[in-house]
């Protein structure tokens, strides 16, 4: 199985490593206005926790570890094992991150 | 008191066996050379800094940095693409060296990591080379894939390296440089002698030029 880094190009999926569903974002309580900690708490609790089980194409964090050192978003299809898109996650090289995260 | 004395020696002065090892009919098959005496310095431009370290890098060096995997051939120095927004600058250590200037020109805007007694330098060649190199390396080695001025940061063994072609050498043959910590020489050493040993191979060491 091959990776296509968007920074360095084909490679064995050997170099990478998967982190997991790309899709939840961190509850920021300053721009999600979280009222109090109950709710702030519930929504870190869904952040860490509830994962969908998706059979079909997914957005991932994959690692390049083994090349560039840098965090990716890769579109697979779970049933298939085909990748889609590999594009850079926020904040990859010297890009400023986005204040609300991703 | 105790006073130490500190010698630089190559990470490989027990492994390096000068000579003809494995195959010993014909020409050799690869050759493998200890590249010693060598100025490497990682600049890794600082966040939101990438269009000013490019900026200051084309000042100092007459060339733009590689933003895609390359090593372009600068005044001081070859520049190395090793990773998004980041390089290496690779010359030959001399008592002239520009070298002293690079804090000078990236404060502020990129950060700089000496390397030059961090990493040790192993050049393959030969017409058997690239079937020495596909035996722990996964990339693509072929000329259309990989020509003069294309470089990889990989990984052989777990260990991350950083590969890039040089022109050919005067037999015509492709020029592989690979840059391995210190402290992984030996070990990917070895590695490249037992892959090398049925082509026949020539070792060596020599001062980068
Ligand atoms: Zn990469």
């Amino acid at each position: 199985m091959r990776i296509a880094c968007p920074f360095c190009g084909e490679r064995e999926s050997g170099e990478f490593t998967y982190l997991g569903d790309a899709s939840p974002k961190r509850p920021n309580f300053a721009v999600d206005s979280v009222a109090g900690p109950e709710p702030a708490e519930d929504a870190f609790y869904d952040y860490v926790y509830l994962r969908d089980n998706v059979a079909g194409v997914m957005r991932e964090y994959w690692y390049h570890g083994g090349g560039c050192r840098s965090w990716l978003i890769a579109e697979r299809n779970t049933v298939t094992h085909e990748f889609g898109s590999v594009t850079a996650a926020p904040g990859a090289g010297a890009t400023k991150l986005a204040q609300a995260g991703e | 008191m105790v006073d130490y004395l500190w010698n630089a020696q190559s990470p490989l002065q027990k492994e390096l066996v000068a000579g003809r090892h494995g195959v010993t009919a014909g020409q050799a098959g690869v050759t493998l050379t200890e590249i010693r005496g060598i100025m490497l310095v990682q600049v890794m431009a600082r966040r939101g800094k990438a269009v000013e370290t490019a900026k200051a890098a084309k000042k100092l060096f007459g060339v733009e940095p590689p933003s895609t995997p390359k090593a372009v051939i600068g005044k001081i120095a070859t520049l190395i693409w090793s990773g998004p927004d980041q390089f290496l600058a690779f010359a030959a250590r001399s008592a002239d060296s520009q070298f002293g200037k690079l804090a000078e020109v990236f404060a502020g805007i990129a950060s700089l990591s000496d390397q030059s007694d961090g990493r040790c330098l192993s050049q393959i060649s030969g017409p058997r080379a690239r079937e020495a190199l596909a035996k722990f390396s996964s990339l693509d080695l072929d000329d259309t894939m990989f020509p003069p001025g294309a470089t990889a940061t990989s990984s052989v063994d777990h260990t991350p390296v950083n590969i890039w072609r040089d022109a050919n050498g005067a037999d015509g043959e492709a020029v592989f440089n690979l840059l391995v910590f210190t402290s992984f020489a030996d070990s990917l050493w070895k590695t490249i002698v037992a892959s090398a040993l049925e082509y026949g191979l020539e070792a060596s060491s020599a001062h980068a030029e």
